[in-house]
């Protein structure tokens, strides 16, 4: 059971890793794309571009603040290890 | 006993010396916990984040400071043959500039900076016409508009006109 468990941490984090470098991608593809638009004085895609960038940056937070595995419990000194 | 991670047991020990005063572990920098990159990731993603909001607000400033193009006048234009250029700054001493006198003897003055990447534009004699040596883009000289190559759009447009016989430079609008 406890070797299960390690196996869906493992699967875990390895998604984490995966989406995180995913958004990463995204994000440099925006920030190109940015550039590219600056460039060429087109000012109205600018402000989507950078909420894109930020929404992306949100979601990276929040996938390394608060997504946990499910098998770890919360405790009132954290989340057991 | 540690084991060897690495396979460079012959750096390990021409530094053994080293050691010593440098307790600098070899092994220990290839391992990257999942932890540090996913960390690391993150740092990436509010970089990548602070680069296109500095990139967007950078571009609303100079938007904004090309809106006032006081007149000045352009040293050494007068002397300038035709079909030929020559580097002035305009509207401030960090905005470079290209003068042209074309074949016919009429003035044309933009933006040196290329539209597409910022790389400066020259001119080309014998071709007539505005070269960026970075991606091959061209434009025409006496428009500005783009004649092949990844520029989006035509150079900045600096207005001439001959006051007294001197050629002055009075405003710039966006290509």
């Amino acid at each position: 059971m406890k070797e299960r468990s390690k196996a869906g941490q493992a699967a875990v984090w390895q998604a984490r890793l995966i989406m995180l470098v995913m958004i990463n991608i995204a994000q440099l593809w925006i920030l190109a794309a940015t550039v590219d638009a600056a460039l060429a004085r087109h000012y109205s895609v600018l402000i989507p571009l950078v909420i894109a960038s930020g929404v992306c940056f949100a979601i990276t937070l929040s996938i390394i603040k608060w997504w946990r595995p499910t098998s770890r419990k919360k405790t009132s000194s954290g989340y057991i290890r | 006993m540690s084991k060897n991670l690495s396979d460079e047991s012959d750096v390990q020990a021409a530094t053994a010396p080293f050691q010593a005063e440098f307790p600098y572990e070899r092994d220990e920098e290839a391992q990257v916990t999942r932890r540090e990159f996913c960390n690391f990731l993150g740092l990436t993603s509010a970089a990548l984040f602070v680069g296109a909001a500095g990139f967007a607000g950078k571009a609303a400033l100079d938007a904004r400071e090309s809106l006032s193009s006081p007149a000045a006048p352009i040293e050494g234009a007068e002397t300038l043959t035709p079909n030929s250029s020559l580097n002035f700054n305009y509207p401030t001493e960090r905005d470079s500039a290209i003068l042209i006198r074309t074949a016919d003897g009429a003035y044309h003055a933009y933006g040196q900076k290329c539209t597409h990447l910022s790389c400066p534009v020259y001119y080309s004699r014998a071709d007539q016409r505005l070269e960026c040596p970075c991606h091959e883009g061209a434009f025409d000289a006496a428009t500005g508009a783009v004649l092949y190559g990844p520029p989006p759009r035509a150079l900045d447009v600096i207005e001439v006109e001959t006051r007294d016989g001197q050629v002055w430079a009075t405003g710039r609008n966006g290509g």
